[in-house]
């Protein structure tokens, strides 16, 4: 098994126009808290909030590329929002390893992503299976 | 702890784990008799069993099952 309890991985993600532009014009949700600056002001934000799901494009890219094996499938993922985040913003990215179930080859963490002003935007859990 | 203890626990489990309050399981209930105990509840269900009562089954143990009854006994033998 590549991995142990309390194991940390930590990378950082920014949502820039590229990767905004590129959620909503898939996913079409063009929600004016996303899409228009007036309408998220007015609701006492700083700006358009970024669409919460693009966080778990992030956490895919994270399972899929930056852990220290490639032979790993997602089970299941939970995520909570917790503090809105902007364009541009960087968010910093931790999981750490909380279970491992060698008997059936699963992993589970504890991630959360930390937005530009240090608060939790996000957190879950997830687990994965080594195929 | 009795055998029918885990039972009722491991019951509590797969209703939890399968979202099914219609879920009764005995000592011979097998996969085949669960909707939606396949492969990948299967995964699941062992990660929640073992979380329930600390424990930590092997592949080898987990593969020789072949009804809840012979899992409860595998349970008995570690907690």
């Amino acid at each position: 098994m590549s991995f142990a309890i309390g194991d940390k991985f930590e990378t950082t993600f920014i949502i820039n126009k590229a990767v905004y532009n590129g959620f909503v014009n898939i996913f079409n949700d063009n929600n004016p808290l996303h899409t228009d600056e007036s309408f998220a002001l007015s609701h006492s934000f700083k700006g358009k909030v970024m669409h919460g799901n693009i966080l778990n494009g992030f956490l895919s890219y994270f399972i899929g590329e930056c852990l220290p094996v490639k032979n790993v499938i997602i089970h299941s993922q939970e995520i909570q929002y917790k503090n809105p985040v902007y364009l541009d913003d960087e968010l910093v990215f931790e999981a750490v390893v909380t279970g491992i179930f060698e008997s059936v080859a699963a992993i589970e963490f504890k991630f959360n992503f930390k937005n530009a002003d240090n608060f939790i935007a996000a957190k879950g859990k997830f687990q994965i299976g080594l195929i | 702890m009795e055998k029918i203890d885990i039972l009722k626990k491991v019951n509590q489990v797969f209703i939890d784990t399968l979202d099914n309050e219609d879920i009764v399981l005995s000592y011979e209930t097998t996969a085949n008799d669960v909707e939606d105990w396949d492969s990948l509840n299967h995964i699941q269900l062992v990660v929640a069993i073992e979380k329930q009562f600390k424990i930590r089954f092997t592949s080898h143990e987990i593969q020789s099952w072949k009804n809840v009854g012979e899992m409860i006994d595998c349970i008995l033998t570690k907690v």
